[in-house]
């Protein structure tokens, strides 16, 4: 124990470890009680998913290829033959939905209360591209196992691109890498949901969560007089 | 306890929510861990799985002297079929019963060759030699050259490319 404080203290000195735990974690936050206090978690529960996803998404990268011959076999082996292998890809999976809805979520949660308002309007637009990144993984991420649900929701989704007045066929074009969807479809999804996306979300998450502790957390709105009188 | 309100009473809110976040926390990376290092180690655990190979008619392996034989290797490695090219020493002297030895040398696993006139495995790495049996004459082999186990089939050769050991 009084070891471990002075190390503490030796760590602390060069450090400031302990004014950075103090503010990240021992800062003030709004009082509030009840399902209120419950929707302020919603923030959090979004970065936990988003660290479950990097672990486990590491993990389906150390036995998948992204080439059209084994992308399927790969998977197949991650699901039949890797030790806790389904188990972990269930959980990439089912992060992603939840991925989904949790940041959804948050945002509403943000919305309602009305916390997206000045000064935290970069907080709010961070946000806002961060929702647009995880939705860009949802995209790249079902193409992988390049099964047949697969190879048609991405057809589907290309296509829908490909709508857009005057720019669509060449945005279609240019997110198959070419004519036809194929090898380079699958490697440059591959690129963009390990590479890309990952490093892109992290750097903003990061910025979000600065800008979160920068401001504190709001507090919930008050309740107008109208509001008081009608209870 | 009275006044659980109270936060300087032994077990406090605070003290309790900070116990509550560790212990799910620590369960939940605990779960999340053991199933990552499972996955990340378990291919190490898998066994691979060898065909036996055909070496051909038995006719075609002179009597006396090890013969090399090439041959290409089917097998499953993960999720591809691969294919390696490998190969044998094959020894008999009857033509009956088949000697086959794996390719590398016992020491540090070099290709070595069968020396005509000496009549002995040389391995050019670290010079070590066996006779014909593969037993160690002289360098710095700790055993004897490995074998392939082998069978006869309606007169053809077949060895399992996996060596084993043989004893001193
Ligand atoms: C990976 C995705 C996200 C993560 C990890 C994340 C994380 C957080 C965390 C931990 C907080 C602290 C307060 C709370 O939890 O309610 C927060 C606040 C906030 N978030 Fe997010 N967030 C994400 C996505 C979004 C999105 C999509 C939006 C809106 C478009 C958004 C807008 C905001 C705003 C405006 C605040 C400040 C709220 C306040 O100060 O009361 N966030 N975020
Ligand atoms: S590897 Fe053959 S002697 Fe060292």
């Amino acid at each position: 124990m009084r070891n471990n404080r002075r190390l503490l203290g030796w760590l602390d000195e060069r450090t400031g470890l302990k004014k950075i735990w103090e503010t990240l974690f021992a800062r003030k936050i709004p009082e509030s009680k009840g399902s209120v206090a419950w929707f302020y978690t919603l923030g959090s529960a979004c970065l936990f998913v988003f660290v479950v996803q990097v672990i486990t998404g590491v993990l389906l990268a150390m036995n998948y290829v992204p080439s059209p011959d084994h992308a399927y076999d790969s998977v197949r082996f991650i699901d039949k033959q890797v030790f806790l292998g389904h188990f972990l890809r269930g959980l990439h999976k089912w992060g992603a939905t939840f991925m989904v809805v949790v940041v959804l979520l948050h945002m509403l949660r943000v919305y309602f209360m009305g916390a997206y308002k000045y000064p935290r309007e970069v907080t709010w637009m961070m946000g806002v591209v961060i929702l647009l990144l995880v939705m860009a993984f949802s995209f790249t991420g079902y193409l992988l196992p390049w099964d047949q649900k697969a190879y048609w929701a991405t057809a589907v989704g290309a296509n829908i691109a490909g709508q857009t007045p005057v720019v669509g066929s060449h945005v279609a074009k240019i997110l198959k890498g070419g004519e036809e969807m194929g090898v380079a479809t699958l490697t440059r999804f591959y690129a963009l949901h390990v590479l890309v996306l990952p490093i892109l979300t992290a750097l903003l998450v990061g910025i979000h969560l600065f800008l979160v502790v920068w401001h504190g957390i709001s507090e919930p709105p008050e309740k107008t007089n109208r509001q008081i009188e009608s209870n | 306890m009275d006044g659980s309100s109270d936060n300087t009473t032994r077990f406090s809110r605070r003290h309790f929510l900070s116990w509550i976040i560790t212990t799910v926390g620590a369960v939940i990376a605990a779960v999340l861990g053991s199933t990552a290092i499972g996955y990340f180690i378990s291919p190490a655990f898998q066994r691979k799985e060898e065909n036996w190979v055909d070496l051909g008619p038995i006719g075609t392996f002179p009597k006396g002297n090890p013969t090399k034989v090439e041959f290409v290797q089917r097998m499953r490695d993960a999720w591809v079929t691969t294919e390696r090219r490998s190969s044998a020493w094959v020894l008999t002297s009857d033509g009956e019963n088949y000697i086959v030895f794996d390719p590398r040398c016992t020491h540090l696993g070099c290709p070595y060759h069968w020396d005509e006139e000496k009549k002995q495995f040389l391995c050019p790495c670290h010079t070590a030699v066996f006779d014909v049996g593969g037993g160690v004459v002289s360098g710095p082999p700790p055993r004897p050259l490995d074998r392939y186990q082998n069978k006869i089939v309606d007169d053809r050769l077949y060895v399992f490319p996996k060596p084993t050991q043989v004893k001193t």
